[in-house]
């Protein structure tokens, strides 16, 4: 019975330990006093982020959160929670920043705040390479495959506010006939895969992502002109003004200084930092 | 099952029931076409083009897959039962290997993956099973004690405790328990978040092995245990738990197996074990079918080598029991 006594003992004094009370918003003094800046990501988004041939994560979105981290002069260490859980808020701390190309919507404005804009980046329509669709007007009734709580699901939904400054406008041209919600984007690149009418006739998604996933070998074909243009940007948790005034200087001069348009060149080899044209 | 000594003639060795048995296999696979598969590529040189055969080709494929699998029945009721059960194993496993063989998979690109998947995957798989197995069976002991107790404030706690969590699917639990505690003010990483989920989902299921276990042991052990003057403890670990302990181990290694492969649902909480570095590593290049098949022989072979420990133990017991 020893043995079982120092047992419960060890495994409730680990318990305690690894809890700890939330800190109540000065997320920037926990990055800084920690020195580490813990950014949450997705390691399943080739090419804004993945595990690379020596699994480590790699990508355009990884190289601004390393810059970032650079320029504050602190370390940094990658999470990979499920998106839904991100884009739910409420962190408690567990990570003090998102750098996963997101778009600031009106809801999720709600829970984040969005520091700056870092890029932005057309949202395209996929098909696969022998389906007969030649244009995104045709997907109107078809099954469409999305990724779940994204901004190409509320478009299908036609249900996407993006109020940020310089959001091109856009018109709702395609009405899917049912939206196939899908875990991650590859997922969906999956379900193409198979065929028209497969699974689903075709796809929304990033288009430097359906690029990527087309140069990877996959049989897929762009269809269409883009159906909208989202801003993307790092997010953190409500509550911080002088963080966000921090990150937003930071964002700002890596506008400034080219630093953005080189790392979009090195992973689009497109200039997605300016803006649209 | 109970082997008996009267010995007639088998039935593979009876020519009506070798005919009936090949009409019906020639009736299964002629239903499922399969002249367009291998086999269909194997017969070439007899049905010609497998696409364009017909009628002939898909009977002619049917025909020679039937002969195959009845004669093989035939030639392998010849054998003593040990034989019989590995050729059995080998022809599965081939048909398995096969199929895989047929998706066209890269190998190289799993030779590349394999090493991260065993130190990082494997690994993390391992340690949060096994501490989640220790906790479970702690709980366990205690819940199974609790709810054969005569203390209705115990037995409302137990009993309230494995309805919840075993009502509740362990995937909500995984969410529940990693989003649910930072609400109340205790931030916890998805690590111990999984291990706690799994510790109680498990804890509770086997709360109900354990205490069936003890019931199990009769009645008149306890009394007999009592008229010694022996106290509960002692009645407990002495003389209850020796003869339970055999009937809980079966259910309870069927536990620890599918605890196993059900730790993969932390990886939605973002915990690196194995299911999610099968999903996230073929990623790029678009490979996830390697990956997960990888996993899935990883998976296979952890559980067998707990099915050959569980089955040692049982061994033992019986040795034990018998002596």
């Amino acid at each position: 019975m020893r043995l079982y006594t120092k047992l419960i003992a060890g495994a409730i004094m680990a318990s305690v330990s690894s809890f700890s009370p939330v800190w109540a918003g000065e997320a920037l003094d926990r990055v800084m006093n920690k020195g580490v800046l813990t950014v949450a990501t997705d390691a399943n988004w080739a090419p804004q982020s993945f595990l690379n041939d020596n699994n480590k994560m790699d990508g355009f979105d990884v190289d601004v959160a390393k810059e970032i981290a650079r320029r504050m002069g602190v370390g940094i260490k990658f999470v990979t929670p499920s998106w839904t859980i991100i884009t739910a808020g409420k962190w408690a701390g567990r990570w003090d920043i998102s750098v996963g190309s997101m778009t600031p919507t009106k809801a999720r404005g709600e829970v984040l705040s969005f520091p700056g804009i870092y890029y932005f980046t057309p949202a395209s329509f996929a098909v696969q390479t022998d389906s007969p669709i030649t244009d995104k007007l045709q997907l109107n009734g078809k099954t469409i495959c999305a990724t779940t709580a994204s901004t190409y699901e509320l478009y299908l939904q036609h249900d996407l506010t993006i109020d940020a400054i310089g959001t091109p406008p856009f018109k709702y041209d395609v009405t899917p006939g049912k939206i196939s919600s899908m875990k991650d984007t590859s997922t969906c690149l999956n379900d193409v895969r198979l065929g028209a009418g497969v699974r689903v006739d075709g796809m929304i998604g990033s288009l430097p992502a359906l690029v990527a996933a087309k140069k990877a070998g996959l049989p897929i074909r762009v269809v269409g002109t883009p159906a909208f243009y989202e801003p993307l940007s790092v997010a953190i948790d409500k509550g911080d003004t002088e963080f966000d005034a921090k990150l937003g200087k930071i964002i700002a001069a890596m506008h400034a200084d080219g630093t953005l348009s080189k790392m979009s060149m090195k992973w689009y080899g497109i200039d997605y930092s300016a803006g649209v044209k | 099952m109970y082997a008996d000594n009267v010995i007639g003639d088998k039935l593979i060795h009876k020519p009506k029931f070798i005919l009936g048995l090949l009409a019906v296999a020639f009736l299964a696979f002629f239903t499922f076409n399969l002249a367009g598969t291998m086999f269909g590529e194997f017969l070439r040189p007899v049905i010609g083009e497998p696409k364009e055969s017909g009628l002939y080709g898909r009977s002619a494929v049917a025909l020679v897959l039937a002969v195959l699998f009845v004669g093989n029945l035939f030639l392998i009721s010849f054998a003593n039962i040990k034989v019989q059960v590995a050729i059995v194993w080998i022809e599965l496993l081939l048909l398995f290997l096969a199929f895989f063989y047929s998706f066209n998979l890269k190998f190289s690109f799993i030779q590349s993956k394999i090493g991260f998947m065993i130190t990082q995957g494997l690994f993390t798989t391992l340690y949060i099973s096994a501490v989640s197995i220790a906790i479970a069976s702690l709980i366990a002991i205690v819940g199974a004690v609790a709810k054969l107790s005569n203390n209705g404030f115990a037995y409302g706690i137990a009993s309230f405790y494995t309805s919840l969590f075993r009502g509740l699917p362990l995937l909500m639990q995984v969410f529940l328990i990693y989003m649910g505690l930072p609400q109340i003010g205790y931030v916890i990483d998805a690590v111990p978040a999984g291990i706690i989920a799994l510790s109680l989902c498990y804890g509770a299921y086997m709360t109900e092995i354990f205490r069936a276990g003890i019931q199990s042991v009769p009645r008149g052990q306890w009394e007999a245990s009592r008229s010694q003057g022996f106290k509960f403890g002692l009645t407990m670990r002495r003389i209850i738990l020796p003869q339970a302990i055999p009937l809980i181990i079966p259910p309870t290694g069927n536990q620890f197996i599918a605890m196993l492969k059900d730790s993969s649902l932390v990886s939605v909480i973002g915990v690196w074990e194995l299911m999610f570095l099968a999903r996230t590593l073929g990623q790029k290049e678009f490979r996830q079918m390697e990956m997960l098949i990888t996993a899935a022989f990883i998976y296979w072979g952890m559980t067998m080598v707990l099915e050959v420990i569980q089955s040692r133990i049982e061994k033992h017991y019986r040795k034990k029991g018998q002596q």
